[in-house]
């Protein structure tokens, strides 16, 4: 059996051994299976497990690559797919009690794009009730119960992508996938001590996944290193006929090649003042560590700021009216009730009464910041942040009243589509994983890479994971 | 403290609440009797009562009648309990949308495209150095072409 250590390699990393054949499809995917079995239940981290597919498609990857016929980086790497993504025959539940027998007959453009860059499908990574779309209070809001963090069983492992970010840090697989209309990937990538990349809206399909957001909904990859997440990015970034909101051909491809940044222009970054008006306590030390490590890595970094505005008031009124049309039929039949989560219960009744004039004038405010977040990026090519000002809160804990703090950077950056890349930065006094966002103008996903990457070069917080048992 | 004096006295901070609102806006009282269920307050009402006290008459009365709608519409769905919650995100979501409302919007500001700065960015970049300065130009379309105006096709997701 392989140990823990090969099973917290970066995908870079168990990509090398794999082409070479040091290591073998079959016996990584079997080791993350074991894990996973031992672990995952303890963690709520699965919706399932699919070990029949995770053989089979192993077992494949092997003999191709036997014959010499490496596909790329992610050939042979076994993953999760956060439960909103349809898996052909399996059940795709939503995290949710009244879709929990939903079966669909395809595979979600991601799901399909992975296969066919032969990775390898462990099960689905469980989540937090319709990824949030109907509101929730508590971390139990989801069908496998609250999702608990590697780093300590009494936190949370935050949410919507909470099974994605458990099962990335408690080296469960290789990477997941999850996916982000408002702080869905980015948070659990932060409280997990996981690199996330939540990518531009529209340049990863998500046909085959569940609406919440029309506008707002983007799908990325959660994993160990920015480097991981550019290699996942590169496989499922691309316009998708089945998907018109894909961004066309040549603006929705990613290519990838590390060697690249070296030779690219030099980042102009900023750190930002006004992301988070109050820092948690316990966090503030390392996190004022993590703005000098910045200065450090990019000694050209500035000061910058965040335009002010009602953009989270223009987001929320964004999601909630989206969700209610995507859920309408839910909501109407009644069914909204079996949610587990007493808010999601409810809110969607109002979010359906909210005004066409008030979300016209969402989508004007949100056209005015567009613009507003243009003119900073002529300046600064990349935005700096905490991820969150804290570290992962108490299972229990009451979201609405506890965490009820503003989110102005993930306001912005959702409302306008930006792509952001959550990379670990630390630890706070409790030993909870702290994390940094890199964020960038729409369209330019390479440079939050570059400099996660660049970042992650120069710290080692990425190499360190929990002690799961 | 009885749990009668208990209510009495929250019902107390909840005047003094509506009438600090409605003695800034010189508006009508709004109708707390109807907007919370036998005149009192069950759990999470002094919440509710916080909630609305940063509203102005006309948001509260707007946030009652997006509750009352809720009520008419489902009349037996909700429990005594579900409904102070309802009426909780009724003056919250209120709170969301009058933000919203009192930013300036012109007439001639259009809805956005998510991607519509990457479009002008590339349009600046091509424009002649002396127009670079210039007021950016005019959005191409208030149509939106991505997935808001067009939802993509999708299988048949089994029906709740």
């Amino acid at each position: 059996m392989l140990s823990a250590d090969i099973l917290y390699l970066p995908v870079s990393e168990l990509a090398k051994r794999i082409e070479t054949k040091a290591l073998s499809p079959v016996d990584l995917t079997e080791a993350y299976l074991d894990r996973s079995e031992k672990l995952g239940p303890k963690l709520n981290a699965y919706a399932c497990l699919t070990p029949e597919i995770a053989l089979e498609q192993a077992e494949a990857a092997r003999k191709e690559i036997d014959r010499g016929h490496y596909r790329g980086p992610l050939h042979g790497i076994p993953y999760a797919a956060k439960d909103l993504l349809a898996v052909k025959g399996v059940p795709t539940t939503w995290g949710a009690k009244p879709y929990e027998n939903q079966v669909f007959d395809y595979d979600a453009t991601v799901v399909e794009n992975l296969r066919r860059a032969g990775a390898v499908l462990l099960g689905k990574a469980a989540m937090i009730e319709l990824a949030g779309g109907m509101n929730y209070r508590f971390a139990s809001a989801s069908l496998q119960g609250a999702t608990k963090n590697p780093w300590n069983a009494s936190r949370w492992s935050c949410g919507s992508s909470s099974g994605s970010g458990a099962i990335v840090s408690a080296g469960l697989a290789g990477f997941a996938i999850g996916s982000e209309t408002w702080g869905s990937i980015i948070c659990p990538s932060a409280y997990c001590g996981i690199s996330g990349l939540r990518p531009t809206f529209g340049r990863v399909s998500r046909y085959g996944a569940m609406d919440v957001s029309y506008s707002m909904d983007k799908i990325g990859p959660m994993a160990r290193s920015a480097e991981d997440c550019a290699h996942i990015f590169a496989v499922i970034a691309g316009h998708d006929i089945k998907d018109q909101s894909t961004l066309p051909l040549d603006k929705a491809a990613f290519t990838y090649s590390p060697s690249l940044e070296f030779s690219a222009k030099p980042l102009r970054v900023a750190w930002l003042t006004n992301a988070w008006p109050k820092i948690d306590g316990h966090a503030e030390r390392p996190l004022e560590a993590a703005a000098h490590a910045v200065h450090k890595v990019f000694p050209g970094a500035q000061k910058a700021k965040l335009p002010e505005g009602p953009f989270e008031a223009a987001g929320a009124v964004i999601v909630a009216v989206e969700g209610a049309a995507a859920f309408r039929d839910l909501i109407r039949s009644g069914r909204v009730s079996e949610l587990a989560d007493p808010l999601g219960q409810i809110s969607g009744y109002v979010s359906e009464q909210i005004g066409g004039a008030d979300y016209a004038r969402a989508l004007q405010v949100r056209g005015m910041l567009q613009q507003k977040m243009a003119n900073l990026f002529d300046s600064f090519d990349v935005l700096v942040a905490a991820s969150q000002p804290l570290g992962a809160n108490a299972l229990d804990a009451n979201l609405e009243t506890d965490l009820d703090f503003p989110d102005p950077l993930g306001g912005v950056g959702n409302l306008c589509g930006l792509p952001a890349l959550s990379v670990p930065c630390g630890f706070s006094d409790q030993n909870l994983p702290l994390g940094l966002q890199f964020v960038a103008r729409a369209g330019d996903d390479i440079s939050v890479i570059r400099a996660a990457s660049t970042f992650q070069q120069h710290t080692d917080w990425h190499r360190k994971h929990p002690k799961v048992s | 403290m009885s749990p009668a004096k208990d209510a009495l006295t929250r019902r107390e901070f909840a005047k003094r609440a509506a009438f600090g609102t409605v003695a800034g806006a010189g508006g009508p009282l709004p109708p707390w009797g109807a907007f919370w269920p036998n005149g009192s307050f069950a759990g999470g009402a002094p919440q509710t009562a916080a909630d609305a006290q940063k509203l102005s008459p006309q948001s509260l009365a707007e946030a009652e009648s997006r509750y009352q709608t809720i009520l008419a519409l489902y009349p037996n769905r909700f429990s005594d309990a579900q409904k102070v919650d309802l009426k909780h995100v009724c003056l919250v979501t209120q709170h969301s949308i009058d933000e919203l409302r009192s930013y300036a919007v012109g007439n001639a500001d259009q809805p956005a495209l998510y991607l519509k700065p990457l479009v002008e960015r590339e349009k600046k970049t091509n424009a002649p150095p002396n127009l670079k300065s210039a007021a950016p130009a005019a959005p191409e379309s208030a149509a939106p072409a991505g997935k808001a105006a067009v939802a993509p096709p999708k299988g048949s997701p089994e029906k709740p």
